[in-house]
């Protein structure tokens, strides 16, 4: 039996979807946590790392069940986003986005986060003593300089995101045509003894984690400023 | 005008949660509150003008920790900091001004150039809200003055130490400080380009006419820099005043140390007057000197201390201790760079002192080891406090 075009065609995808958007909240409120964690220190400070932290040693169909939890009618936000939107979004790829979220932020976070923290803090004040805000000084100084940190989180995050499984068949379930993501299709390929398709799907994604370990190689062999 | 600064600040000893524990429970008891022991404190209070003042005092005196008080960097427990009218800080009045609003220049010890940015870049970071036209103008203005026109697009590890120095001095300028601070900018240095930047720094502090704070542990340096040292030891200043003051004149014992009187003696005893020789009479042991000094109680214990550059070698003669003339041997001579430092013991006195004279002088005396010869103590060098 030949695989059609469209049965590798959609996960892919819907794959490569869902790991973006992912990625780019990642990087959008892990840059920003990962800042705060390691330049400011405030009450509940341990607290907040360690929540986010989490997923990270969580089994997946815990984080799925408590995101169902979360998410679903009945909880706090899905309560929430039902009112807003109408509809619930169980089910659905963004459902797939947000437990692709959840176990790819703490990569960024701690990549960033210690990132961040080897850069000179005397470099940060130099940028204060010359009139620069501490937001301004952020985006000048300390961000470009964990720049190499932040780029492989990033790549950490959208390889997590690619390889999500657990928790997106808990939240977004594995319906074809919507939310059949690759590790997915590579299930449901095995399990109805579909062995062509799963082979295929198979090559492409280490095909693609290959690409991901090139990456991060390059990234972390670019020029190095000295300090 | 000037800088005023009186402030206090103290730093604790890490302790660990059971210790914290206990004192907290200490405080429960009693109701008092207990302080955790206590491991630094800065206790500082100078006024200084639009001068160039030099910070001396060995590692740990508290120099830095004055620098980040004063920048902003850190904040002091009470006092107040004033520079040109403007508060800084003020506890009383809870006036703390942001860092990004003192308009100080500051040269950290190891320059912190931005090192993904290059020069140009580097210097234009001060230059916020300047319009494109004055801050180019500001930028070539800046590398000109320190001669870093060449090196506009290189990167900070593409330069040496002392073209470092330049660019790191280059930015902090470029804003129009009205005060600038320099952490041992000559710690990474050669020799002959410090001499050059020491010459630089006071003709920049001539031209621009702000004050100037300059931290360094280096005698060598202070003595060719400063036109006023203010001595800090244990996070106090010990003395603030001229060269010729705190050499001569020191206040305590840290002062004498540090400013490298290292011929010291703690056993010497006020005898009087002397009107016909119009000088003091001092008995070290049974050792008499004589010291220009007029203000001392006869009787009273005191310290007295000789520089090693101030004692000077006589032709062999006949010791005249009423000239401060003195029988002598000579137990080890050293090189020293151009000097040689000679130990040389009295021989009555059971005394040991140290002096550096010029090499080719000790040539011309045919000084070596174990040779008797005479030395004189100048009234006038004698240091007593």
């Amino acid at each position: 039996m030949i695989p059609m075009l469209d049965q590798i065609w959609f996960p892919l995808s819907i794959t490569l979807w869902i790991a973006t958007m992912s990625s780019l909240l990642v990087l959008c409120s892990g840059v920003v946590i990962a800042y705060i964690f390691a330049r400011r220190d405030f009450r509940g400070k341990k607290l907040a790392e360690l929540l986010v932290t989490l997923p990270l040693v969580l089994p997946p169909t815990v984080i799925g069940y408590l995101l169902v939890i979360l998410v679903g009618k009945n909880g706090f936000i899905g309560h929430l986003i039902f009112n807003v939107l109408g509809t619930g979004i169980m089910f659905t790829r963004q459902a797939a986005v947000i437990a692709a979220y959840t176990v790819s932020l703490p990569l960024m976070v701690r990549t960033a986060q210690a990132a961040i923290e080897a850069v000179d803090k005397e470099l940060e004040y130099a940028a204060y003593i010359l009139g620069r805000s501490e937001i301004e000084t952020a985006l000048l100084i300390t961000l470009p300089l964990a720049k190499r940190g932040i780029l492989a989180g990033l790549v950490l995050s959208f390889a997590r995101a690619v390889g999500e499984f657990g928790a997106t068949l808990m939240l977004a379930g594995n319906i074809p045509g919507k939310t059949n993501t690759m590790s997915i299709s590579i299930y449901s390929a095995f399990q109805a003894g579909n062995n062509e398709l799963a082979q295929v799907l198979v090559l492409i994604l280490v095909l693609m984690s290959l690409l991901f370990i090139a990456l991060t190689g390059k990234i972390a062999s670019r020029e190095k400023f000295e300090v | 005008m000037g800088v005023k600064v009186r402030l206090r600040k103290s730093y604790y000893e890490a302790e660990d949660s059971k210790r914290r524990r206990d004192r907290a429970k200490g405080r429960a008891k009693t109701g008092a509150k207990i302080e955790a022991k206590k491991a630094f404190m800065l206790d500082v209070s100078f006024e200084m003008e639009n001068e160039l003042v030099v910070l001396f005092g060995p590692s740990g005196s508290g120099k830095t920790t004055l620098f980040k008080c004063i920048s902003g960097i850190t904040d002091p427990d009470c006092g107040n900091i004033t520079v040109n009218n403007k508060v800084y800080y003020n506890k009383n009045n809870k006036i703390n001004l942001p860092i990004q609003k003192r308009n100080l220049g500051y040269v950290f010890q190891n320059y912190t150039l931005f090192p993904h940015m290059d020069v140009r870049k580097n210097i234009e970071c001060g230059l916020k809200n300047w319009n494109k036209e004055s801050r180019e103008e500001r930028v070539m203005e800046m590398m000109s003055l320190l001669h870093i026109e060449e090196l506009e697009k290189r990167y900070p590890f593409q330069l040496s130490g002392g073209q470092k120095q330049r660019v790191a001095l280059a930015r902090a300028l470029a804003p129009r400080p009205e005060l600038l601070l320099l952490d041992e900018p000559f710690s990474a240095l050669d020799k002959g380009i410090k001499t050059e930047f020491i010459e630089k720094i006071k003709s920049l502090q001539n031209k621009l006419k702000i004050p100037l704070l300059f931290i360094t542990h280096s005698l060598e340096e202070a003595f060719m820099l400063a036109d006023r040292v203010l001595v800090m030891h244990g996070g106090k200043i010990q003395q603030f005043g001229t060269l010729d003051e705190i050499s001569y004149h020191p206040e305590n014992r840290h002062v004498a140390e540090l400013t490298g009187l290292s011929n010291l003696f703690d056993d010497a005893r006020v005898v009087g007057y002397d009107e016909i020789s119009k000088s003091t009479v001092l008995m070290s042991g049974d050792l008499k000197i004589r010291i220009n000094s007029l203000e001392l109680n006869p009787g009273n214990l005191i310290s007295w201390g000789i520089h090693p550059e101030d004692i000077t070698f006589l032709l062999p003669g006949s010791e005249d201790q009423d000239k401060n003339i003195y029988q002598a041997y000579v137990s080890s001579v050293i090189n020293k760079g151009p000097k040689k430092k000679i130990t040389v013991k009295l021989i009555r006195h059971y005394k040991t002192l140290i002096a550096e004279v010029p090499a080719q002088f000790v040539e011309s005396l045919r000084l070596s080891a174990g040779d008797s010869c005479l030395i004189k103590m100048e009234m006038s060098k004698v240091v007593v406090f």
